[in-house]
């Protein structure tokens, strides 16, 4: 059952001849105890999108359902204004009331709804101790640490039951090592409450740890969808590919592609690929961890010098050519300097 | 799911009924509605006015130009309104330079004593005008304190404090301060990381100033710079104590001086004056928001707050401390210390021993005379109370503007802006016409209406109408139109620090938009209301102009008194006042300082 249905949103800043489209006809849904992530570089309309499903921004048409409500329609001129939407929405600045306590903010939801003073306590109190905050209700937020404060947010959105609940970079705040903590917290706790969760995202690897389903979103429009392991591993258009991951793009290559292989050529070396998307970009590309190198002659590889190896902890990224037209690898050991066989399997090799 | 239950009823979910987009703001409409009121039918009024042959009252009157061909044959007009421009252009000329450098040294030097300057250099911005001219006339006028002091040693009449020049002069030194506001503001905003790129790429300091901070804060210089040009064109009461004895004339004193001009209340001269007035304002106010505009554009570029180490003067720094010491010397000390003495002695001029004329009988004469009284105790209530009603005011209005870019946003905030292009003099005399006015126009009105309910309004509402123009209350309409887009910029830059996703969290969790207000916006500004509220307070102190027409039993201001009893000769009386005047703002100034209270933005 869906929990969430967005159909076909076009919404826009800005009116008239100034206006600027963000998003340009977006559908999507979101089923019970799914985990979905909004993905794309900045200025795709993911962030817009989240706000319009929260109401807080105004789409010109299409339509929103949660659950089995309708909250907007464009067509109908029906716009439920975002207190009447009952959803939890988790900030990118976690947004708490400066002047309240932990507990007061959390509170603040229950009390709008009316919920008695003693029923209060109990809920704020469970939810409280649920995300390990159980000691921290009377401190103002301005004294907890970032990771604290957002587990206050989530508390926040949570502590009400909304059907929906909706994560806007809810790690971007975070200093890198703490993220990796509370990306797993956050899993755990998604799991293990069954939430339906609409994040939003632009780190790829966040959205495949995370997320049951990813939306690629560029530039107003849906890209791509589908679970993360198929988003890896069989991209449809070349946008979604150098999104996902880490690649080389063969520049200069002249592609042909006949049926189910693609003929690549390359400076005078032909390379067989396989054919992906609908063969309008052109472009040929690697994920960097496909290419194996080798120091002996390889089938359908490429030979290069070695320029430089970066030392990475658990491996070394090596460069053989020069950045923008060479070839980046992944290595073990450490190279030697000397040319090199680059390998590229000819199925890992796409040709969009 | 307790809640959700709670949330939805059975119908909503089956078929949920379609809602109009926008739904009536009532309590937004109200506000709308009153302050476009309060701003524009005063103005309405004069304009109609303006172009009637006789004042409204009159039963004989005709639609025409003659107010208009009257001042186009009038010397004086010409003369005033010539003035009023050479006025307005000198002290700009004066107080640019002078302000743009004295923020470089308050801000960006090792100047000693920096400390203890900063709040003095407020004070010519808080004291009434009014009080400082008349603080010249006795320090500085023909048998003031220091000419009497100057003539023992260099002989008779050392200056002419009449004269058109020494009141450009003295006006251009007392607007220094309003330029130096702005300009260390934009100072201070400006990054130190911009001076110090341009330190490590090879600049002298002296380069750094010329080639980076003075160009960075241009748009700011220059938005200070048409501020004071347009505060000079609307000095009231400066020239109207300093330009008398010669008889110099500008705009608003002209205006004033037309009341006895014909003999009868000649209301459509003075309309055609506040017209043209206005015609001439208006532009420079709208100027002003472009500028203010353009110059927060750099505001975007501010680099990190990393402390910075003053600029050394050297021995140089000497130098700039003796001038700024002069300058506060001529611009506070003098005034104000002639003000108090002149406060406590009988008489005083040439040959006259301190000791032997000092006396408190002019503050008896206060506490002997009701309506004095009346006045000081007015201004108190209209400061303390009347301030904390106008900050109410301004906060609803913004309020109503508040996260909104829709036409009525917008309308309000230009609306705000207009009633700044009025001057206070002008805006007390239309709030006269509109108490005299309305009343008399809804009676008529009502009149015509043959019903019940319409001569019952006839019998209560328009008396106690009528009755309104000699209550407090028309004077505190006027004060707070007259200093709406002040307060309004005030509270909207407390409003500016809510963060937006502050109040959409509240709205997310379910509030309603007079929740949000109620629980999340207002709590967040208090300080800024507050703060508000103080400066409200030192400006309704310091206010004059204002209270001239709407002066009658029972709405005295010291402000108003001042101006009448100095047209009245009791020069004792206004000693005495303008010092209790200049104690209520101390008082205001000290609580502010106290508490660290931004004075300025």
């Amino acid at each position: 059952m869906n929990v969430l249905t967005v159909n076909d949103l076009h919404l826009e800043y800005g009116q008239g001849a100034q206006a600027n489209p963000i998003l340009k006809g977006v559908s999507m849904h979101l089923e019970r105890g799914e985990v979905v992530a909004l993905l794309g570089p900045s200025g795709s309309g993911k962030t817009t999108l989240l706000r319009a499903v929260a109401g807080l921004e105004s789409p010109r048409a299409g339509s929103i359902d949660i659950g089995a409500q309708r909250v907007f329609d464009g067509a109908g001129g029906l716009e439920l204004p975002a207190e009447q939407r009952n959803l939890g929405l988790v900030f990118q600045s976690y947004a708490l009331w400066p002047h309240k306590t932990v507990f007061d903010n959390v509170a603040y939801p229950l009390k709008l709804r009316k919920a008695a003073a003693a029923e209060i306590q109990r809920r704020v109190g469970d939810v409280l101790s649920q995300l390990g905050l159980g000691h921290l209700g009377k401190r103002f937020p301005h004294q907890l640490s970032g990771g604290q404060q957002q587990r206050v947010a989530i508390a926040r959105a949570l502590v009400y039951n909304p059907p929906v609940i909706l994560l806007d970079e809810p790690l971007s705040n975070l200093d890198a090592k703490l993220r990796e903590e509370a990306r797993a917290f956050l899993r755990e706790l998604i799991v293990e409450l069954g939430l339906s969760a609409l994040m939003v995202t632009h780190d790829q690897a966040e959205a495949m740890a995370i997320s049951d389903r990813i939306l690629l979103l560029n530039n107003g429009k849906i890209e791509q969808q589908g679970s993360p392991q198929s988003m890896y591993q069989t991209p449809d258009t070349l946008f979604t590919a150098e999104f996902m991951g880490s690649n080389n793009r063969l520049a200069g290559a002249s592609v042909e592609r006949r049926g189910d292989v693609a003929d690549i050529a390359l400076n005078g070396i032909r390379l067989r690929g396989t054919p992906r998307g609908d063969g309008s970009a052109g472009t040929a590309l690697i994920r960097v961890e496909d290419v194996q190198i080798s120091a002996t002659e390889r089938p359908n590889a490429l030979v290069l010098p070695l320029t430089t190896c970066m030392y990475l902890g658990d491996r070394f990224e090596c460069l053989f050519g020069h950045v923008g037209e060479g070839v980046r690898a992944y290595s073990r050991t450490r190279l030697d300097p000397g040319s090199y066989w680059l390998e590229m399997p000819s199925e890992k090799l796409w040709v969009f | 799911m307790a809640s959700l239950a709670l949330q939805r009823t059975p119908a909503d979910t089956a078929a949920p009924v379609p809602r109009a987009r926008n739904p009536l703001d009532w309590p937004r409409g109200l506000v709308v509605l009153l302050t476009c009121a309060a701003i524009f039918v005063p103005l309405a009024l004069i304009f109609y006015q303006s172009f009637l042959s006789a004042p409204f009252f009159m039963p004989v009157k005709t639609l025409g130009l003659d107010a208009y061909r009257f001042l186009v044959d009038d010397p004086d007009f010409w003369v005033a309104f010539r003035n009023g421009l050479l006025l307005a252009a000198g002290l700009a000329l004066i107080a640019v330079p002078l302000g743009g450098m004295l923020a470089f040294l308050m801000t960006r030097t090792d100047l000693p004593g920096r400390s203890w300057i900063a709040p003095l250099l407020l004070v010519p911005i808080f004291v009434s005008p009014m009080v400082m001219g008349f603080g010249y006339v006795v320090a500085m006028g023909p048998v003031g304190f220091y000419t009497t002091w100057a003539a023992q040693l260099l002989g008779p009449s050392p200056w002419n404090i009449y004269s058109f020049t020494s009141i450009v002069v003295i006006a251009g030194l007392t607007h220094v301060p309003h330029v130096y506001l702005y300009a260390s503001a934009a100072l201070k905003s400006l990054g130190s990381d911009v001076e110090e790129a341009a330190r490590v790429s090879g600049a002298s300091p002296l380069r750094v100033m010329f080639n980076v901070s003075l160009p960075m804060i241009m748009p700011a210089l220059a938005y200070a710079g048409v501020l004071v040009f347009f505060l000079g064109f609307e000095v009231f009461g400066l020239v109207l104590v300093l330009g008398d004895p010669e008889g110099h004339l500008v705009l608003t004193t002209y205006l004033y001086k037309l009341t006895n001009k014909l003999g009868t209340p000649s209301y459509h001269l003075m309309a055609a004056v506040a017209v043209c007035l206005v015609m001439v304002t208006l532009p420079l106010v709208m100027l002003q928001r472009h500028l203010l505009k353009s110059s927060n554009k750099y505001v975007s570029i501010k680099g990190k707050g990393a402390r910075q180490k003053p600029l050394a003067l050297g021995r140089w720094k000497w130098l700039a401390l003796a001038l700024i010491g002069a300058w506060l010397m001529f611009a506070i000390v003098v005034p104000l210390s002639g003000i108090v003495l002149r406060s406590f002695v009988l008489y005083w001029g040439e040959g006259v021993r301190l000791a032997d004329v000092l006396t408190l009988q002019h503050f008896r004469d206060i506490a002997e005379q009701p309506a004095l009284m009346r006045g000081i105790l007015n201004t108190v209530l209209i400061g303390v109370v009347g301030g904390a009603l106008a900050v109410l005011c301004y906060a609803g209005i913004a309020l109503a503007m508040h996260r909104k870019s829709d036409g009525i946003a917008r309308l309000l905030d230009y609306s705000v802006l207009v009633p700044r292009a009025v001057p206070g003099l002008l805006a007390g005399l239309a709030f006269l016409w509109v108490f005299l006015f309305v009343p008399a126009w809804l009676e008529g009105a009502l009149k015509g209406v043959d019903a019940a309910w319409s001569m019952w309004l006839v019998e209560h509402l328009i008396p106690a109408l009528r009755s309104l123009r000699s209550t407090i209350f028309a004077l505190w309409l006027a004060y707070s139109v007259v200093w709406m887009a002040y307060g309004m910029r005030m509270i909207s830059t407390a409003l500016l620090q809510v963060g937006p996703e502050l109040e959409e969290a509240a709205r997310a969790v379910g509030a309603r938009r007079a929740q949000v207000t109620r629980d999340v916006t207002l709590p967040l500004i208090r300080y800024g209301l507050l703060g508000g509220w103080l400066m409200i307070f030192l400006i309704f102190e310091r206010e004059y102009s204002t209270g001239v027409y709407l002066l009658s039993p029972g709405t005295e201001v010291i402000g108003a008194l001042l101006v009448s009893l100095w047209a009245g000769g009791s020069t004792d009386l206004v000693a005495a006042l303008s010092f209790i005047n200049i104690v209520l703002v101390a008082i205001g100034l000290g609580v502010a300082l106290r508490f660290g209270i931004k004075l300025h933005d």
